[in-house]
């Protein structure tokens, strides 16, 4: 028994030893076709809403996964957000952010809407909660489910308007980056 | 989260730092320097007062506690791994040591992400790092850490700091040993004493069963020291006197017998002095037995199962709000014993209802005092809510004329096994904050199995069953850690694997984070199917209020 999981962590160690730290992480783009799927998530107001009405209201969509007690990669994503939708500026017409939690037991609307509030999101960006099934339901059609909350990878989503294909970009992009793709994605290209 | 004033905080830190045990050449300036680091490393706060400022990719500002080190690289300094990335430690040795021959040679305890295979920082370099991202090795940082504007008095208290962190020597763990205290409150229930003290010794016996009487030290061709060898020892801290006499009681056992952590435990109507003895410790104090835990988030030492009657308040204050949607509710009546932990349950549930027009009478019965003389004026519409024990739900005689609405407690009353009386059945839903008996039956079968095998009589099977879960948890994340014994590392540790588990016991589901102190969030509400017997039957899904 002490040996194998001796074994396992020099394993381990082989495995990450010089892997860490390395620079800008490879950020991949697919457009992909997702059902979305009808559950009923809690938004950061209170109100139980079903996923596919809050998608499909005609704005453009841009999605991601977050919870509050993520100390790294979630607060960097909503601060990309944060900057995205301040870039983005009123011209740009209706546009509809999205942050479902991944942590929804601990993510009571309450707290929710104060983590939204610390990112300056309004009512064209909002936060989902729900019950464990639901959220899982959502990151699993949206492929983003990687086992548990710990083990997320920052992913970006986002769709013109209803029944057109999503556009995925996996790691991470900046605020100018995640404009421009959007920009390219209005713009049908 | 609020800034605390500079100074007190910089008081508060120069005590951690001594605390850290922080040896070498650590004279009385070298700790208030390494103090001032500590509070950029934890807090983000400069000396000055002033946010520490930090730039990350793509030209985004962070300040302040969102800038703080200790976000990523955690109380410990070892890191973590989040999704893919594994963020490395940054504790003093794993930056200072030398560039090993081969990876072979690094000579550190295991930490994921550690690099043994790069020129070693030097002053200068890490100086570097932190403010322009660019490594040892001169390529640049993971897009995750931040680029800081630090001046050169901030950057050396950090520094400083950074070098505290270091694995040393860590009181309770020697070479063949590893001491673990669990505490118990001189009002805990006996029969839980009992029985929670029979599982611990068992597990500990066993635990040692297989382990050699000298442990031979392994090497892999890393050369990483894995001494899987260490014997448990529990020490049994049995409180007595009053609960303002306590800390002083444990500081005294503490020093007298240093401990690596606190397993397990049971409280009874409360816990605050041991919760404020191991935040002052820094000592780990892992899932006691307790019906009303501490509720204090943004501390660490600290983790619980769950918020206990706490939770069953938020539950019953969902149950109210869906019973005013269907009826008129003029009055919520709620009644326990004085000196129990009901107390603070029903005034948790009366501040939840507080603007809702709706009147919440508390009735604290003192002991002895007949129960009767609380529902005497209880009337059709009024809502009782009972916080009492097993022995006194068995003397509640017949309810109050035309009460329809009762609520009670069931992990004060027993759960399933609570002798409500079965005129009162048809009116009581009861909260549940556990999984239901059909539902965590296989869970819970393997550690009765286990405690039959070693003839442990079940006398409080929840107690018995949560204790055995901890032991197993703890274990579990130790063989993790492989020999790095640092306590915040254990906390981590422990915070970041608990999820993963499938064994939970009475708890459908297990996790935890950073910041997150109660590892069940939710409960059912139940009601009996029958005037007797044990079968309950749920009004819903599991609820997280």
């Amino acid at each position: 028994m002490g040996v194998r999981q001796w074994g396992l962590a020099a394993l381990a160690a082989s495995g990450t030893l010089g892997l860490s730290a390395q620079a800008s992480p490879e950020v991949t783009r697919s457009t992909v076709e997702y059902a979305v799927p009808a559950v009923t998530l809690v938004r950061d107001d209170g109100k139980r809403v079903s996923l596919p009405q809050e998608m499909d209201d005609g704005r453009p969509v841009v999605l991601n996964f977050v919870f509050t007690s993520c100390s790294s990669i979630c607060p960097l994503m909503s601060q990309v957000f944060g900057e995205f939708r301040r870039k983005l500026g009123g011209d740009a017409g209706p546009v509809h952010l999205m942050s479902i939690s991944t942590d929804p037991e601990q993510d009571t609307p309450t707290r929710l809407n104060a983590y939204a509030h610390q990112f300056g999101a309004g009512s064209d960006w909002q936060h989902y909660t729900g019950t464990l099934q639901a959220s899982l339901t959502a990151q699993r059609a949206f492929d983003v489910y990687r086992g548990d909350k710990m083990s997320h990878a920052p992913v970006t989503l986002m769709r013109a308007a209803p029944g057109k294909p999503w556009r995925r970009i996996d790691g991470f992009v900046t605020p100018d980056e995640l404009l421009d793709e959007y920009r390219q994605l209005l713009a049908g290209k | 989260m609020t800034a605390t004033p500079p100074r007190r905080l910089l008081r508060e830190l120069v005590g951690l730092v001594a605390l850290l045990g922080f040896v070498g050449n650590a004279a009385a300036s070298n700790d208030s320097t390494a103090a001032g680091g500590a509070a950029i490393y934890r807090t983000g706060v400069l000396s000055s007062g002033q946010p520490l400022q930090a730039e990350r990719e793509g030209g985004i500002q962070v300040a302040g506690t969102a800038a703080a080190c200790i976000n990523c690289h955690r109380r410990s300094g070892l890191g973590m791994k989040e999704g893919r990335r594994t963020i490395p430690p940054i504790a003093g040795s794993y930056l200072f040591h030398p560039r090993a021959g081969t990876e072979d040679d690094l000579d550190l305890p295991f930490v994921e992400g550690m690099k043994g295979d790069r020129d070693p920082y030097t002053d200068l370099t890490l100086q570097r790092a932190i403010r322009s991202g660019i490594g040892a090795d001169g390529k640049p940082l993971s897009y995750l850490m931040p680029r800081y504007t630090l001046d050169d008095a901030a950057m050396s208290e950090l520094v400083a700091y950074l070098k505290t962190l270091s694995p040393g020597a860590v009181p309770g763990v020697t070479d063949t040993l590893l001491h673990f205290a669990t505490i118990i409150t001189p009002d805990a229930d006996p029969l839980k004493r009992q029985g929670m003290l029979e599982v611990l010794e068992k597990f500990f016996a066993d635990k040692n069963r297989y382990t050699r009487a000298i442990s031979p030290r392994l090497r892999s061709s890393h050369r990483l020291m894995f001494q899987v060898n260490r014997r448990w020892q529990l020490h049994v801290w049995q409180l007595t006197g009053p609960a303002d006499t306590w800390q002083a009681q444990l500081r005294a056992k503490l020093a007298a017998q240093p401990v690596f952590a606190v397993l397990s435990g049971l409280g009874g109507r409360t816990w605050e002095p041991v919760h404020r003895f191991c935040e002052e410790q820094s000592l780990p104090c892992l899932f006691p037995n307790l019906d009303l835990p501490v509720v204090a988030e943004a501390d660490f030492d600290s983790l619980y199962l769950s918020q206990g009657v706490l939770l069953e308040a938020r539950l019953m204050s969902g149950e109210l709000q869906a019973l005013r949607e269907s009826t008129p509710l003029h009055r919520v009546v709620q009644v326990y014993r004085v000196g129990d932990v009901g107390a603070a349950a029903a005034e948790a549930l009366a501040a939840s209802q507080a603007g809702d027009g709706i009147t919440v009478v508390k009735r604290g019965l003192s002991a002895g005092r007949n129960l009767a003389t609380a529902f005497r004026d209880v009337a059709p519409g009024d809502v009782l809510v009972l916080w009492l024990r097993a022995d006194d739900v068995a003397r509640l005689g017949a309810p109050p004329a035309g009460v329809s609405q009762v609520l009670i407690s069931g992990q004060m009353a027993g759960l399933e096994q609570a002798p409500l009386p079965a005129a009162w059945r048809a009116v009581t839903a009861m909260t549940y904050p556990f999984d239901l008996p059909d539902k965590r039956r296989v869970r819970v079968d393997f550690p009765l199995g286990w405690f039959r095998i070693r003839q442990i009589p079940v006398v409080a099977q929840q107690v018995q069953v949560d204790t055995w879960l901890v032991c197993g948890i703890v274990s579990d994340t130790l063989n993790r850690m492989v020999d790095t014994f640092v306590r915040d590392y254990l906390v981590e540790r422990v915070e970041e694997t608990l999820e993963h588990r499938a064994v939970t016991g009475y708890y459908p589901r297990l996790a935890l984070a950073p910041g997150q102190r109660f590892a069940s969030k939710g409960g059912y509400v139940v009601r009996f199917a029958g005037p007797s017997g044990a079968h309950v039957v749920a009004d819903s899904d599991w609820i997280v209020p």
